[in-house]
């Protein structure tokens, strides 16, 4: 059974078609990457899968359950976890706190129990607390437990959005642009830490990616939108080399990062 | 389309235990047993000199004012919950004050039922006033928002406070506080001990997760959703809370009065409502708290100073005529206002983070403080 199903899923903002009869799946363990030229509706499929956007037409199935009609944070808590393009973090926390807010989901314990601080409120916190640094301990974060985001730069900000996802315990990733704003190296080493997530976490992945040589060297499978509609989809050396993409999205009689 | 399904392969993982790096975390600031006393001592001094106020002041009408600067702590710890951890302006918060002192009063004095039910009839009838604007809330926030508190309140004002048969118009409801508590300073530690008890229970749930989903929400309601949380539950449960404290701030203030009118809960009582959490510090409990103990003496406090320059004019034979006298109460309130939005957005609780972060055992620096400064509603104003 797939992770993810997406089936003719289309949504309409007044005269504009965002997105048509786009049908896509990720299985277990699969990372899937999401390409297209900007406006070509990726992040509006992102909204429409975690709930955001309430797609006009198709359904969307997560591990055979249909969720088209759940709210964001129902979504969320069944093991949905996502990444934004302007990172998705509390800024004025700082970053263990936001590992915290992120384990909300997975808290046993009634909000009542909380306010009133019975002991079983009190235990689960530092549970929380062990279960957010073994987090940033996989991600090599650690040394920021403390401190708060307003002034981190960019970069490690990313970081801290995918510790904070991953302390959802998510089952399912959707990363929008993960590697937006990094430089090769950096992205190269993302890609890295992504195929390490898999292996240890066990998560499906799906993630809507620009840079090329990264989506090649991690993604086991490609779809490719363009105008709100399904353009081509297969492993990525058959995308790479695809006329209609390579017209539709990386320039005439052009190949990039051949890898 | 370039393949079929087939071609796709199936990727299968080996179980594998997750791989535990070796960093540790920055080492904080641990202070020695000494530094540990001291520390305790200044707290235990504090809330001492807090709680052994109602004795030491000189008269019955000062033990008034110790009332007064609880309760308004209280409003202004209600306040919080809305603009400082929620991030929603409040305009109308002395409709649910007034609510929960009109129905205290009615409780008691037409159901004749104990002070105790009157309190807690009070405070939820504050919540129930509060879970309505809530409801407005889930669908409009913002500027947008603040302008329906203020209608609310100024509804709550001119129509529902001045309901004869509910208010007793302007004749008023009698309030009597329960026997043994009819001086203003045994009455003031029954005012001193709800203000503790609502200090401890904010502090206690903004340390669990509704707090955090409380303040998430306030900073991106897409990033709450995507953390699993529920946003209109925890919107809703911020109304509560914040109407809760309001309702039973009100009903101890009908106690404090005894003769429960319409006329004090006007659209002046919710903008210095507004001040005490504003200058006070969004988001910092202690700020607020301080901020609201201020505005409920500052005209007493303005009264002493003019009396102490007209005495020392006395002795040095100058007169003074009008000089620092109560109708300033408003210039100085805007005056903080002003100085606080323009250069300490942190309110009291910024000025004092420093000894806060000491007393939590941080070091002390001028510039310590675990927080930044929450500036609230930066995210929201404005949108609708």
């Amino acid at each position: 059974m797939a992770v993810l199903e997406v089936h003719d899923l289309g949504i309409r903002f007044g005269g504009l078609q965002a997105l048509e009869a786009v049908t896509f799946k990720a299985d277990e363990y699969e990372i899937v990457g999401l390409m297209g030229p900007n406006g070509a509706g990726k992040t509006t499929a992102f909204n429409c899968i975690t709930g955001f956007y309430e797609p006009t037409t198709g359904t969307i199935s997560y591990r055979g359950r249909d969720i088209t009609s759940l709210r964001p944070d129902q979504r969320a808590a069944l093991g949905i976890g996502r990444t934004f393009q302007q990172v998705g973090l509390v800024r004025t926390m700082t970053v263990l706190e936001n590992l915290l807010t992120a384990q909300h989901a997975r808290i046993r314990y009634g909000a009542a129990s909380g306010m009133f601080g019975i002991p079983n409120a009190l235990v689960e916190e530092r549970e929380l607390v062990r279960r957010a640094m073994e987090v940033m301990d996989f991600m090599g974060m650690t040394r920021l437990a403390h401190t708060p985001l307003a002034g981190l730069p960019y970069g490690t900000l990313k970081m801290v959005e995918a510790s904070a996802v991953l302390a959802t315990d998510p089952d399912l990733l959707l990363l929008d642009e993960p590697s937006a704003g990094m430089s090769p190296e950096e992205s190269h080493e993302f890609g890295e830490l992504l195929l390490r997530i898999r292996k240890q976490l066990g998560v499906t992945i799906v993630m809507i990616e620009h840079h090329v040589p990264m989506v090649v060297a991690v993604c086991d499978y490609i779809y490719v939108l363009n105008f709100g509609r399904l353009l081509a989809q297969g492993l990525p050396a058959e995308i790479q080399s695809h006329p209609e993409v390579i017209s539709a999205y990386f320039g005439e009689e052009e190949t990039y990062g051949a890898a | 389309m370039a393949t079929t399904d087939s071609a796709r392969p199936t990727i299968q993982l080996p179980a594998q235990p997750v791989e535990a790096g070796n960093s540790r975390p920055q080492e904080r600031f641990r202070p020695s047993a000494g530094g540990w006393a001291a520390r305790y001592a200044v707290a235990i001094g504090v809330v001492t000199f807090i709680f052994v106020l109602p004795i030491i002041v000189p008269d019955e009408s000062a033990a008034n004012l110790v009332i007064s600067a609880a309760i308004f702590a209280c409003v202004a710890l209600s306040m919080n919950m809305l603009t400082g951890y929620l991030g929603q302006l409040s305009l109308g918060h002395q409709a649910f004050f007034g609510i929960g002192a009109f129905v205290a009063a009615t409780i008691v004095t037409s159901n004749g039922l104990p002070f105790v039910a009157g309190l807690a009839v009070g405070g939820l009838s504050g919540a129930f006033a509060a879970i309505i604007l809530g409801g407005v809330a889930l669908r409009i926030r913002g500027l947008y928002l603040a302008i329906v508190t203020l209608a609310y309140g100024l509804l709550a004002e001119n129509s529902l406070f001045l309901i004869r048969g509910l208010t007793g118009g302007g004749a008023g409801l009698p309030a009597d506080r329960p026997a043994g508590f009819a001086t203003n300073r045994a009455y003031a530690y029954i005012c001193l001990g709800m203000l503790a008890l609502l200090f401890a229970f904010d502090w206690r749930l903004m340390k669990s997760k509704a707090g955090r989903a409380i303040l998430a929400i306030r900073d991106d309601e897409k990033v709450a959703a995507t953390f699993g949380i529920n946003i209109t539950g925890y919107k809703l449960l911020a109304f509560v809370l914040s109407g809760i404290y309001a309702g039973l701030a009100g009903s101890l203030y009908a106690f404090q009065i005894g003769n429960v009118v319409a006329a004090p809960f006007n659209l002046a009582l919710a903008l210095t409502f507004v001040l005490m959490a504003v200058v006070g510090g969004l988001g910092n409990r202690v700020g607020v708290v301080i901020g609201g103990a201020f505005f409920a003496t500052i005209d007493t406090i303005l009264e002493l100073v003019h009396s102490f320059f007209i005495w020392l004019g006395g002795l040095v034979g100058i007169h003074w005529g009008h000089g620092l006298d109560p109708t300033l109460a408003p210039v100085i309130g805007a005056a903080l206002l002003v100085l606080t939005l323009i250069g300490h957005p942190g309110g009291i609780g910024q000025q004092i983070a420093p000894l806060q972060n000491w007393v939590r055992g941080g070091k002390f620096t001028l510039h310590g403080g675990d927080k930044p400064a929450v500036v609230s509603g930066g995210g929201s104003v404005g949108r609708p």
